[in-house]
Parts: C-alpha cells; structure tokens; sequence
C-alpha cells in the first residue's frame, strides 16, 4: 500500500461508484477493486463506504440491482445504472471537471 | 439467474407481505456484504494470508460492519416502501383510467346509476337539510338549552296565557333568571305615500335579554319603556330598518307612524336568525293595562332558567304558584286539572314536526335505498356479464383482492358522480323548501349547507358506492377462475347470480311496499279533508281583512261610522249579494276562544272553553249557514256594555244540552261573576273555526260592535275575484291609510289550510312513485336476463311441444314470485310503521285494510305489466332459430 493515501472528498464517492458501473452490471467486490486499481490506492475507499453508497443509489434509483450468479457462481447482488444513473453521472463528472479546472487555476496562478 | 431460487423468490415485487420483505431485505444485505467479505478473504489467502489472518484483514479493510448493515438495509427498506406506495397510486389511477374508460363505454348505464343514486343522496341531503335546521340545530339564542316555554296546560291542550296570567306571575318570586312574554299584531303602517300591514310582535321589555340578542344600533327596551304612560317605543328589525328607513343610523330617535299613532325606533336589532324574531317588522313595547277581565290568552311566555337550575325544581315551583292563585285561577280558567307549565323552548317551537320530519326523511331514504339496489342490480348483471374479461384478468396474477379494488373503483366513480349530481340536486331542494317548505318544517330560513350537511352527503355517497358495489364485486370474484374462462355462458353462475337478483328486486318491493301505502293513506286522508263538510260557501265568498289606524279611530262613532259606510258602499257594487263583518274566518281563524259558565253550574265547576266569532247580523247569510231554530243576531242585540244575547251552533246545543232546546238558556262569559246573563236566541249550523281537521266544538256567535281590526265577507251572485278591485276602491277611497289585505276566496282560505297535508301527502306520494318506477326497472330488467339466459332451455322445451301459454306462465310465474314475496313483506313493514304516523291521518285508520290492499294490489298491478315484456319476448323466441345458433 502507498504511502499517506487520501481522504475521499465528500460525495465524489457516488461519482466513482456511478463511473466505475459505467462500463456495465458488475457486483459490489468488483467495484471495489476497480475503484482499488484504477486509484492506485491513491484514495482510502472504505467497503463500508461504498456499500452504502451503492444502497443509496439504488434508493435513489440510480442504480438497479438484481441477484445473479458471481464468476464463481454464488449468488451476488448485481448493479446496473439506470438512465437517470447515466444521466447523473454525466451531470457530476462535468461539474467534477469544472471543479478541478477552476481549483487548478487557482493552483497555478499563485 | 436464480439458479438456488428456492431460498427466495426472485425480483421484490411478486412477494405479497411486508414481514416477507423485511426478512428478504435483511438477509439480502446480509447475504451480499458476505459475499464481499469471503470474496476478500479468499483473495487474501491467495496471496500467502492464513484463513484467520485473512478473516481478520478482511473486516479491518471494511470498516464499520454493523453500521454498514444498518444503513443498507434502512436504504432498501425504504426504497421498497416508496415503490410500494408508488405502485399503488399508480394502479389506482390505471384503474380510475380503466374504469372511466368502461363506464363509457356503457353510457346509458352510467347515467342511470348516477341520475337515481344522484338523485337519491340529493333528496335525502335537501330533506335532512330542512330536518337539521327544524330539529337538530340548537336555537341561534344564547345557551339555547335553558330557555323555556310557559304555559297553561290543560291536556292535551296547551294554552297561552292573558294578561292577567301574566301579570300575576310576574308579581311572584321565581327561580326563572328571566322572563317575557310577548304577541302579535299586525298594524298598519303608512308614511305619507304608502299604506301597508306589518307584521309586529308586542314584546314585553325583556324579551330581547331573555333571548340574549343586543341590538345592533341603539338600545334595547329598558324597564322604563314598558311602564304604562311611558312613551311608546318601538325596536326595528334589520330589513325594515334597511327597507323602509333607509338604513340609516339617524333613524333611531325618529317616530314611525303605526295605526295612526307615533312610535319612537330606540334601536335596530341584527338580521334575524330564530324562530321566535323571524318575519316580523317591528317590535313594540308591550305597556301593561290592569285587565277587566281574564281572558282573553293571547300571551306566549318565554323564560330563561338559570345556569345549572333544576328543571323539575323549576316545574314544580309553576304548580305550586298556580295553586297559591287558585282562587283567581279556578274562577277565570275552565278546569281544575288545568296548571302552569313548562318545556324546553327549542321542543315548543318545533311542536309536531317529528312526525312530519321522520316521514319524510324515511320516505326520501328508502328512496335513495331502493335506487342502491337498482344500481347494484344493474352492475351484478353488468359484472356477470364481465365475468371472462375478470377471469381474465385474475388468470394473468391479478388477486381476487385487486379485482375487488378495480370493480369498487368503478363504483366509487358512480358514487362520486353521483354526489356531484346530488350536491346540485340537494342546493335545488334547499332553495325549494326554503321557499315552500314552511308548510311542513319550522325554521326553515334557517336551511343552509353546513359541515354537517357535507358530512351527511359523503357519508351516504361512500354507502352508496359499497351497496351497489360490494355485492356485484364479492358475487363476480367469487367463482372459481378455472370455471369462468371454460364455460361461454356458465349456467351455475347463472343460478346464483339470478338469485342475488331476484333477492334484490325483492328487497326493492319491499321497501316501496310502504312507501306507497303511506303515500296512499296520505291522499285518503287528504281526500277525506277534502270531504269534509265545511258548513259554508265557499264558491261566491270573498274575504279580506282591514285594520283603521288606531290613533286617527278612536272615537267609537267614528269607527261605527266607518263600517256602517264600508258596508253600505260594498252593498251596491255591482254582483254583490250579501255583506258580512266578522272577527274570525272559517276554516281556521276563530276570532277567539273564551270560556263561559253556563247558568246552573256549581261555582266550583270547570269552566268550558269553545271559538267565539264576533259577527254582524248579515253573517250567516252571506256565508250560507243556516238557522236551525230561534233567531239569527240582530242590530238590537249589539249592546256595548253587557253581552245580552248569542248564537249558537248545534255542535254547541248539542254539547251543552244534548236533550233539550238551546234556545233560552243562558251563561256568564269569560268568569264574569257579577255580568248580567248572556242568552242564547239562536242556533245555526256548524262551520270549522278550529281546522278542516278539528271536530265541532260548538261555536258562540256574539254581535260585534266597534274595534279596528275586522274581517269584510262579500257574497257574489258572479266570480268573486272579479269584485276583489272595487272592494278595494272603495276601501281607499274611504280610508286610505286602512290597507284591505289578505284578499282571498272563502275557498281559497279552505285551499290554504290544506296546504300542509296537501303538501306533505305529494311530498311523499312522489318519492313513493320514484320508488314503484324503480322497482318496476329492476323486475322488468331481472325478467329479460332471466329470458336471455334461457332462450336455450325455453326453446327447447317448446321444441318438445310445450306451448307459448307455458312459456308466458314460467316467466311471468318466476317474476311475480319474487315481486309478491316483495310486497307481503313490504306491507308487514308497513303494518308495523304506520301507526307512528297516526298523528298525520285523518279520516283514516294507519293499518286501513283498503289502502293495504289496494296498494298491495296496485304494485301487483304495475308488476304484472313490467313481467310480461320479457314474456312476451320469450312466447315469440323462434326455437329452430335459437337452436341453431347454439
């Protein structure tokens, strides 16, 4: 594990969790370990954090979520975005983006 | 998926019970965070942990497991509720969408339902409407409950008191906080353009307090006002004040000229709101006189009880001051059984509309109850009809409970339908009843729509859609799916379904059964009003009634003056026969009723109390009564001191001196002790003072003499109406400021007094009509089902040679089954609901075997006709084609 990983900004948890099922149904573990691999473990991403994040886009049905056999065929809860997923995930990634590009500015001009 | 399903079912929408979904929504999360954390711990085995190790990182890396659980499962739990609760409303709207959609389809039906439920709710509701203003409502006085009635009882009669009552009550000590009594006169008012009668209430000073009402502008009566030689004041009501002063405040302080003298207005009272202040102009203040003699008892008296105060200590006390003046009382009043006493104002004042009020708020009822079950009878044979599309619908995982919903929506549709069509209904009838409804209820200015009302109408609305819903609902849920889809036209089905149907159109008979014979035993009894023998003219009379302004009459020469030349003018109008003075008018405004004690009698012996009618010697010409023995009154017998000499009518003679000649026999009047002797010189025969429905109490017809106030009886030989413009010329020209008003044929006043039962017998025979018309749809509409679903079964048996006579005698039999056991019951209901309505009949018992009967037979009747259409259409069913299409 690197060394000294940062603390997760509030709220850009449901961003990742929205991104990382971008590319199509996947179960809570393999969210988790995209959401590992593709920081770096740059990032401190809690389970916990992020199986509550996924219960709380499925209540706001963003996500769906259905039961389906795992790779190694156990049953896993398995969760697709919805449109309104799709649409919210575009929505967050451009603010996201405005975000980092206004602090960057900032950051660079000083 | 759900390759191990047999653990759980698969999506959360198909589990029926929330217990079921909280357990799968707990094991849910439990079963998935598992699932995390072996996934974990296997990968960390596999790169060198033990298992142990591994478990341990494992739930380290988590972090907070239990609060991870919490969460997630307050998340789901949530999330199901919301789609539950999502999912409902959006069936509901799929099936009002639904619904709406098939009662359109269907519009005939539709109208139906909703016209006669609508219909129903709106009479009821108009009905209760004028029930709760007369009945329910408290009075719009302060702490209405402790207001009283007193009065002299003298069963079954109730008497207001005279002055001298009055007078002498006041001077004891009571428990009453207050007390006033009051009476009504009707003075002529006139301002220089206009002359017109008003409608006054001569109140003594307390009656406003008693009541609590303050007036709006200036002040109420004090003590000082009613004192006799104070000035004579005057308190206006709200519209008089508006209409005739102009509804300006500098009109208090003004005088207003009433019978020719001037009355000061102190103060102007709030719009009325109560019975007791309704409908009248002014208010007078009543200046007490010291009376010459007892009678006569013109006086209501109200009173208001303390707070708390014990109503029979109350009534008790009225006794005992009653006996405490019983030497005065026993020698002014006619009987020794008669005390003093009291009631609740709010019961006075109501009187005898319970009777009215129940019967008609029964009536209008079972209307709306019979018009439930057509519309249930309707929706059954629609429902059955239905039968495969619900079937259907239940085959593809709708819940018996579903189909329920879907079927009580869609009467939930008529209902509301139904109470919007009612509300405008029921705002109709309370126009109407408050415009005419005065003949049966009291109070009624005071019918408005109040929260009570809005109670009422949804409360029947919502019964409305459960008894015409629930039934075909339960009945068309209630077989077996299987069946339903596999049989085209299930006969089984059919049975039962024809059998609720059948019990229905019953249950409609028999309660329109009773409807129809007590809107028979009305109009028996109407009729019989009608028969009554009045003992007058009624066809060539004309009446009216002038009263002088008082102030301007004084002198007795000049009021003598006037009459004489009234008459005189009157005399020689063209058509006119015959012209006639009185103070009272058959058939229901006796001049007075005044006690007597006959020469003989003990001075302990109950006095009699019988109308007197002052009249002029032309009377009995004029209105046709007829001299049976003696004399009739003459100018001679008018002696302004002393009555010297009376009529009397056979029902008098009869009573008094049931075997002897009433002529010559003689009487002091009123309790006078030291008047000289009245005799009797005549006898006539008998006219109705009291009421067409009263029986002859014997009437005194003394010779009147001078007074203000008389009644004008003018013969015609042609149609009286036509002289109504000259009497009334020659009334102005004579007197302008003596208004001649309530014009009206002798026949006329006998029209108005029927008014009432008139009324209330239509009221109530159209409701029964509404009733008959319902029932006959719905036996008309169970006999065509019932030929439709044996178009097979009857062309078969005449097939088999049986003839048209048969058919027509199975159908016809098969409906007047259900429509006579509909009517035997109907008329023991009846047998046993109408003695409550004795007090309404006249003429007639309330179990009348003939109105039974011919009622009974009347539905029969109607019944019979309603039958044979579908008869009919069966006797004329071609069997080979029938049998072919099968």
């Amino acid at each position: 594990m690197p060394k000294n990983p940062l603390p997760l900004l509030q709220g850009t948890l449901d961003l990742l969790v929205l991104r990382c099922l971008s590319g199509g149904t996947r179960h809570g573990y393999a969210i988790a370990s995209i959401v590992r691999e593709q920081t770096g473990g740059d990032l401190t991403v809690e389970d916990a954090a992020l199986y509550q994040a996924l219960h709380r886009l499925h209540r706001q049905h963003l996500v769906d979520a259905e039961w389906g056999p795992s790779e190694n065929n156990r049953r896993a809860r398995f969760y697709t975005l919805t449109p309104a997923g799709r649409t919210r995930l575009r929505e967050e990634t451009a603010n996201w983006r405005r975000y980092a590009r206004a602090v960057d500015a900032v950051l660079q001009g000083a | 998926m759900n390759s191990d399903g047999s653990r759980e079912p698969g999506g959360g929408n198909r589990k029926p019970f929330w217990y079921l979904r909280r357990r799968s929504v707990k094991s849910d999360v439990d079963e998935e965070l598992n699932l995390h954390l072996e996934m974990r711990i296997d990968e960390l085995a596999a790169s060198g942990m033990t298992r142990d190790e591994a478990r341990q990182e494992a739930i380290r890396q988590f972090g907070d497991l239990e609060a991870t659980r919490r969460y997630c499962r307050d998340q789901d739990e949530t999330r199901e509720k919301t789609m539950q609760r999502t999912l409902s409303i959006q069936d509901l709207g799929q099936d009002l969408r639904i619904g709406i959609r098939s009662l359109l389809r269907v519009p005939l039906l539709t109208l139906t339902i909703i016209a006669t439920v609508g219909v129903g709710i709106g009479a009821t509701a108009a009905i209760f409407s004028a029930v709760n203003a007369a009945m329910l409502r408290p009075l719009p006085y302060a702490h209405p409950d402790r207001l009283v009635r007193i009065y002299t009882d003298t069963p079954p009669f109730k008497f207001r008191f005279s002055i001298a009552d009055y007078l002498a009550f006041t001077e004891q000590q009571t428990r009453f906080e207050r007390h006033a009594t009051y009476t009504d006169r009707a003075v002529s008012f006139s301002n220089g353009e206009i002359a017109e009668l008003l409608r006054t209430r001569v109140v003594s000073w307390q009656f406003f307090s008693v009541l609590g009402i303050n007036p709006l502008l200036g002040r109420d009566f004090s003590e000082t006002d009613g004192r006799t030689g104070s000035p004579q004041v005057a308190l206006a009501s709200h519209a008089f004040f508006q209409q005739r002063l102009g509804g300006r405040a500098d009109a208090i302080g003004r005088p207003v000229r009433l019978d020719g003298a001037d009355f000061t207005i102190v103060g102007v009272m709030p719009p009325a709101a109560g019975p007791l202040e309704r409908r009248y102009d002014l208010f007078l203040i009543q200046q007490f006189t010291p009376p010459t003699r007892k009678g006569p008892f013109f006086y209501s008296v109200i009173a208001r009880l303390p707070d708390g105060a014990d109503r029979n200590l109350a009534a008790t006390e009225l006794r005992t001051i009653n006996r405490a003046l019983f030497p005065i009382w026993k020698s002014s009043y006619q009987d020794d059984k008669a005390t003093w006493s009291m009631e609740d104002l709010k019961t006075n004042l109501i009187g005898d509309v319970r009777a009215i009020s129940g019967l008609a708020l029964a009536a209008v009822a079972l209307v709306w109850l019979i018009a439930c079950a057509n519309a249930s009878n309707l929706l059954i044979a629609r429902v059955t009809s239905r039968r495969q599309e619900l079937a259907v619908r239940a085959a593809l995982g709708a819940t018996r409970g579903r189909v329920i919903r879907y079927l009580l929506v869609e009467s939930g549709l008529l209902a509301a339908g139904a109470a919007l069509l009612a509300v405008a209904i029921a705002s109709g009838g309370m126009q109407l009843l408050q415009t005419y409804g005065a003949t049966y209820f009291p109070r009624t200015g005071e019918i408005r729509f109040d929260a009570a009302m809005a109670w009422v109408m949804l409360a029947l609305a919502m019964s409305s859609a459960l008894l015409f819903g629930l039934v075909p609902a339960l009945n068309a849920t209630g077989g077996s799916v299987d069946e339903s889809l596999r049989s085209s036209r299930s006969s089984t089905a059919g049975v039962g379904v024809r059998r609720l149907r059948q019990v229905l159109v019953g249950a409609q008979f028999a309660i329109a059964t009773p409807l129809l014979i007590v809107a028979g035993l009305l109009l028996v009894s109407l009729n019989q009003l009608r028969q009554v023998d009045l003992g007058f003219e009624t066809e060539q009379v004309l009446t009216g009634s002038i009263r002088l302004p008082g102030a301007q009459y004084q002198d007795q020469a000049r009021i003598d003056a006037f009459w004489e030349e009234l008459k005189r003018r009157v005399a020689v109008l063209p058509g006119v026969s015959g012209v006639a003075y009185a103070d009272g008018l058959p058939p229901n405004q006796p001049g007075q009723h005044n006690n007597f004690a006959l020469e003989g009698s003990a001075p302990d012996e109950p006095q009699h109390v019988t109308p007197w009618v002052a009249t002029s010697p032309e009377y009995a010409a004029t209105l046709g009564l007829r001299l049976i023995e003696g004399r009739l009154l003459e100018e001679r017998d008018v002696d302004p001191d002393n009555l010297v000499a009376v009529v009397v009518d056979r029902a008098w003679a009869r009573r008094f001196y049931p075997n002897q000649s009433a002529v010559g026999k003689r009487f002091k009047s009123g309790g006078c002790t030291d008047c000289p002797f009245t005799t009797v010189v005549g006898v006539l025969s008998e006219v109705k003072y009291d009421g067409v429905d009263q029986p002859d109490q014997g009437t005194v017809y003394f010779p009147i003499s001078g007074g203000t106030f008389r009644f004008l009886i003018v013969r015609s030989s042609g149609d009286p109406l036509s002289l109504a413009p000259m009497v009334r010329q020659s009334v102005r020209e004579l007197e302008p400021a003596a208004p001649l008003s309530n014009l009206a044929t002798a026949a006329g006043l006998v029209d108005q007094s029927l008014l009432r039962p008139q009324s209330l017998s239509m009221l109530v025979a159209s409701f029964a009509g509404v009733a008959l018309l319902l029932s006959v749809i719905g036996i008309y509409g169970v006999m065509g089902y019932y030929v439709q679903q044996h178009m097979k079964e009857i062309s078969i048996r005449m097939a088999l040679g049986g003839s048209r006579g048969d058919v027509a005698k199975l159908v016809v039999g098969q409906g007047m089954v259900v429509v006579i056991g509909g009517v035997i019951v109907g008329t023991m209901l009846a047998f046993a609901a109408t003695r409550l309505m004795s007090s309404l009949l006249f003429g007639v018992g309330a179990t009348d075997p003939i109105a039974f009967t011919s009622v009974a037979a009347l539905m029969v009747m109607v019944a019979l006709l309603a039958v044979a259409v579908p008869a009919w259409r069966a006797m004329r069913l071609q069997p080979a084609a029938v049998l072919r299409n099968e």
